[in-house]
């Protein structure tokens, strides 16, 4: 019996199994793939990004397009907080107010150059996240949101009262980027082409710290780090249960978003020249979360769709800016009940690689090596949310 | 000093009765309801349209007060649970993120929806309560203060009744220790859920309208501020505990009458939210909360 | 590439090489204002619209200014740095010549250097603190009384009622915390001691805590230099605290709200500092019947600060001959009595008027509004 089946085997055709699966094909093109479509389309925002100035430089749009470059730093910052780490911080604008605070301090008062204000201002909000993060962060998610309020609260009432920040009328006259003894101010001719808008250089200088920022901040959500916060985020005892430092998992997220806020601050001190605490009132705080909230949290291009939504609304639509908080209110409840991971989630997938994904063979007897309910997952497909760990 | 602490008593009246809603609704449900402020917010509005429409202003008259306390006190409380099933319903199940979002967005909601309908800028509370005062035990005390740590005192005896000796207390105790094994003995969750946030609500209403009545000016933004300082209060108290949310109320306002008296007012709301702050770092249960193990 | 880039920026007058403001030689004279239309002041924005409409349709009506006509283009600051900064660069790029906006000091201070630059004279109507000035910028012209003229007022009444006691609140803004201080410097500078000085948290309602030290410094008179509504919830809860003394307000406060908030009966004592308004002027009902024409609504405060900013404006365009900053600038420094609201204006060295126009006012217990009560002559 055994003797015949080897027989049987040994004059058998040699031939490859059928596969179980049809295999995906080989991604070629950009729209092939969703890491390079991605790719792809950052590469033409930045391309934008740089050829704006050349369609329309006119201060107006110099202006907004320099806000919703500091709006899209902002709320990349605090993705890292509320999108990959789910720390809800309520007072994210204080770190705002800090880099504004310390880099327009440090130009007036002390009379250093601004370059030279960036590595105060990054320290100066590496330890003001562990200040404000080092007691909170080992209090409920709920504590936090209050807690981080009142923080931003305590920053903008102790700028209105103190002399160094300027009181309630804050700094003015904070000086332009200078290098080497070449300021913004002077403007310069460039093969032909004159630069006589001091303004256009704030928007590059702000373009390439946004840009950095972004890229930063995407790349440090998919290394080791970034997949530590998403752990913390889903569930925090398994992730400690993984050996994952949860604390310090959590300050790191929370230094980031300071960073990232403090260099918006220092990009926003310069392009005004001027700063007062009314503008880091809790409102603000809002609208940022507002917008990462309604793009999609802990997705890149929703929270940067969120953020020039948020931003460019009122500028476009004159008579939004009367209404817009009654909007971002009712949009905040609307979106959190109907579609939780916002407009851009962030485990969104093309919708046209939708359909190449890999379909589970018909369910025959002959193929069932496992008991049919293992295949017949509830999913229905191996699917992106368990890569990215998705978010209800 | 008699004043200062005569004067705290009088904030701390306000704070407690906003602190109770905060407090009986997290007590149940663990929900943060970020816009429980706002409905103090509404419950003033509510008591200025109604007299605004019958065209009354400048009134002195205690029962009219009574009349539109209960009256605002009514449409909150359906205003909160409205915004109950509405709004959090849908997300208990959701992660905690996603309500607390929510809450938000209903707070900014209620807030700029009173700006658009009434207008940006502060309005006269049209019942007054006389407040010429007398020199008593060396603090000056006025009717009006009199009256409203009256009616403050009258609705926290009725909640504590309604709480510790009715059936519907008693569900919601149940509810607070365990809501499924409470579900499993036939208590109706929903039901006992709505009719803490109607309470709750209904509260914070009547502080509104006392507010209106005992200061004179009310505006849209009135239950930011008074928002977080109640929940400063319930944390000091001990969150979820509601003789913790009355003794914190009472005694935040205290605090800050000192601490203003002290450093100067522009320190005062600085002072109160370092409170918080120390009170949650060293003994986040707060002086009465029960010592819960808890992780997020 | 970069030939790519060079030949879009050729093909485009609005890129870099092509910026700059848009200014047309015949179309109307643009007049920009930022006011804030949005945010907790923002009542004020459309008084100073207004008004300001009101001008320019009466200059229009006369045939315009050089032979052309003007025309407003309102933007809102939303009394905050960074709206405001984004407005005055689209007012800019929109070609304005006249800047006649400006109503909080802290939203208006880092709009002046972006002006400047765009080269466009500024004549502002509302925001008073004495730093705009300070920044020695050529084109900045303040037609209201800045803190300064308003502390001298103030103490002049104080002095006047035999004041020698006197206290002073603030509420932490910036017109309100520097016309404080100006008021503590200039009433020790003329013998009266400064026995209280205090700042409040604006927006909240209980002010017993600043009520009760009030009482227990005992100054004859109290100078409150914030707005409205805490204005009027402090002069109630200090007269119920026990206060006696006289209340004295500043502009911000003088509106008929305050003595709505602080009800009936707490009037008495107060008195404000404030420009004249037209219905204290004899012979302005006129003025009021067509602003109410125009806006549906009376005027409020500095509607006829606007009003005259825009007339102004446009003479100092019509002397000069020319929207040029320099000749505009040298028109605005050579006006000589010019007939506005606050009385002849003149401006000083320093581009402020050389009298603030400041008058004391009281409340008038029928109306609740404040009416003249001293105009501080002799």
């Amino acid at each position: 019996m055994a003797r015949r089946l080897d027989l049987a085997l040994k004059h058998a055709p040699l031939r490859a199994p059928a596969p179980l699966f049809e295999r995906p094909r080989a991604a070629r093109g950009v729209l092939d793939s969703q890491t390079g479509f991605m790719r792809a389309l950052g590469v033409v925002a930045v391309l934008f990004l740089a050829v704006l100035p050349f369609i329309d430089a006119s201060r107006y749009t110099m202006s907004i397009a320099i806000s919703a470059l500091i709006y899209v730093m902002l709320c990349m910052g605090l993705n890292v907080v509320v999108g990959y780490a789910g720390l809800l911080d309520l007072g994210y604008i204080a770190f705002f107010a800090v880099g504004a605070y310390v880099s327009g301090i440090f130009t007036t008062v002390l009379g250093w150059p601004m370059w030279a204000a960036l590595p105060a201002t990054v320290f100066a909000c590496i330890l003001a996240g562990i200040i404000i993060g080092a007691p909170t962060l080992r209090l409920r998610s709920d504590y936090l949101a209050i807690v981080t309020l009142g923080f931003g609260e305590i920053i903008r009432i102790t700028a209105n009262n103190l002399t160094i920040t300027g009181g309630p009328s804050g700094i003015h006259g904070i000086p332009s980027w200078d290098f080497f003894g070449w300021s913004f101010e002077d403007g310069v001719t460039v093969l032909g082409l004159e630069f006589p808008e001091r303004v256009v250089f704030y928007y590059f200088v702000a373009a390439v710290v946004v840009v950095v920022g972004v890229i930063g901040a995407g790349r440090l959500a998919r290394g080791k780090l970034g997949r530590a916060w998403k752990a913390v985020r889903d569930d925090e005892d398994a992730a400690e249960a993984m050996g994952i430092n949860t604390y310090a998992a959590k300050i790191s997220a929370y230094i980031i978003g300071a960073v990232w806020a403090g260099l918006a601050g220092q990009l926003m001190a310069t392009h005004l020249s001027a700063i007062s605490p009314n503008s880091f009132q809790f409102l603000y705080s809002a609208l940022i979360l507002m917008a990462v909230v309604l793009g999609g949290m802990g997705s890149t291009p929703g929270v940067i769709i969120g953020a020039l939504f948020v931003s460019l609304a009122p500028e476009l639509l004159r008579d939004f800016a009367e209404w817009r908080f009654l909007i971002f209110g009712v949009l905040l409840v609307v979106v959190m009940l109907f579609r939780p991971a916002g407009l851009w989630p962030a485990t969104a997938i093309l919708p046209w690689l939708k359909r190449d994904r890999p379909q589970p063979p018909p369910f025959t007897s002959a193929t069932a090596a496992v008991p049919p309910s293992v295949l017949e997952s509830p999913s229905g497909a191996p699917d992106a949310d368990v890569r990215e760990g998705g978010r209800g | 000093m008699m004043q200062l602490i005569w004067n705290g008593l009088i904030v701390g009246s306000f704070y407690a009765l906003v602190a109770l809603g905060y407090s009986m609704v997290y007590g149940i449900i663990k929900l943060l309801n970020f816009a429980h402020g706002d409905i103090y917010m509404l419950g003033a509005f509510v008591g200025f349209f109604t007299l605004s429409a019958f065209g009354i202003s400048n009134e002195t008259s205690i029962p009219l007060l009574l009349v539109i306390l209960l009256l605002s006190m009514v449409t909150t409380g359906l205003i909160g649970v409205g915004i109950e099933r509405v709004a959090y319903r849908p997300l208990r199940r959701s992660p905690r993120l996603a309500v607390l979002i929510t809450a938000i967005g209903v707070s900014f909601t209620l807030e700029y929806g009173v700006r658009q309908i009434f207008g940006p800028n502060p309005e006269a509370f049209p019942v007054r309560l006389e407040s010429r005062g007398v020199d008593l035990l060396g603090m000056r005390i006025t009717a009006s203060q009199i009256v409203l740590v009256v009616i403050a005192a009258g609705l926290m005896l009725v909640l504590a009744h309604i709480v510790e000796r009715t059936r519907e207390g008693r569900a919601m105790r149940a509810i607070a220790l365990d809501p499924q094994a409470a579900q499993l003995m036939g208590v109706n969750v929903n039901r006992v859920i709505s009719t803490v946030f109607f309470i709750g609500s209904s509260l914070a209403g009547a502080a509104g309208v006392m507010a209106g009545a005992y200061y004179g000016s009310i505006d849209f933004l009135m239950g930011f501020v008074i928002g977080l300082k109640a929940f400063t209060a319930a944390v000091i108290g001990g969150i979820g505990n509601l003789y913790g949310a009355m003794l914190g109320g009472v005694l935040l306002g205290m605090l800050e009458s000192f601490g203003s008296a002290w450093f100067g007012g522009e320190w005062r709301d600085v002072f109160a939210f370092a409170f918080l702050i120390l009170f949650l770092t060293f003994k986040p249960t707060g002086l009465l909360g029960a010592r819960v193990v808890e992780r997020m | 590439m970069a030939a790519g880039v060079l030949a879009l920026t050729a093909g485009c007058s609005g890129g870099v090489a092509g910026g700059g403001s848009e200014e047309s030689e015949d179309g109307p004279i643009k007049l920009g204002m930022l006011a804030p239309f949005s945010g907790s002041e923002s009542a004020f924005g459309a008084y100073m619209q207004n008004g300001a409409q009101l001008a320019v349709d009466e200059i229009n009506a006369d045939g315009g200014v050089l032979g052309r006509d003007l025309e407003l283009v309102v933007e809102d600051d939303a009394c905050d740095a960074t709206t405001a900064v984004a407005g005055a660069n689209k007012l800019v790029t929109e070609g304005i010549v006249g800047s006649v906006g400006g109503y909080c000091s802290g939203a208006t201070l880092p709009t002046l250097p972006i002006f400047d630059e765009a080269g466009v004279p500024m004549v502002i109507p509302a925001a008073n603190s004495n730093e705009l000035v300070d920044q020695g910028l050529p084109g900045v012209f303040l037609i209201n009384g800045t803190g300064d003229q308003q502390a001298a007022a103030a103490v002049q009444y104080a002095e006047k009622i035999g004041a020698t006691n006197v206290a002073v609140i603030d509420d932490a803004t910036s017109y309100s915390a520097d016309l404080a201080q100006a008021f503590t410097t200039q009433a020790e500078e003329a013998g009266l001691s400064v026995v209280f000085e205090a700042t409040v948290t604006p927006g909240e309602n209980d002010y017993s805590a600043v009520a009760t030290q009030l009482v227990g410094a005992q100054p004859a008179l109290v100078y409150w230099t914030g707005y409205y509504q805490e204005g009027g919830l402090i002069v109630r809860q200090a007269t119920d605290a026990g206060y006696t003394g006289a209340f004295m307000v500043a502009d911000g406060s003088v509106d008929a709200k305050f003595s709505e908030i602080a009800g009936a009966g707490y009037t008495e004592n107060v008195v404000g500092t404030f420009t004249q308004t037209p219905d204290m002027i004899e012979g302005a009902d006129e003025w009021i019947a067509d602003y109410e024409e125009l806006a549906g609504d009376p005027p409020g405060p500095y509607s006829t600060q606007a009003y005259d900013a825009v007339r102004v404006m446009a003479q100092a365009i019509e002397d000069a001959g020319s929207t040029e900053f320099e000749e505009v600038v040298a028109a605005l420094e050579g006006l000589e009595d010019f007939d506005t609201f606050a009385g002849p204006l003149t401006f000083t060295e320093n581009h402020t008027l050389s009298g603030g126009g400041f008058v004391i006012v009281a409340v008038d217990p029928a109306t609740s509004n404040f009416v003249l009560e001293d105009d501080l002559q002799g």
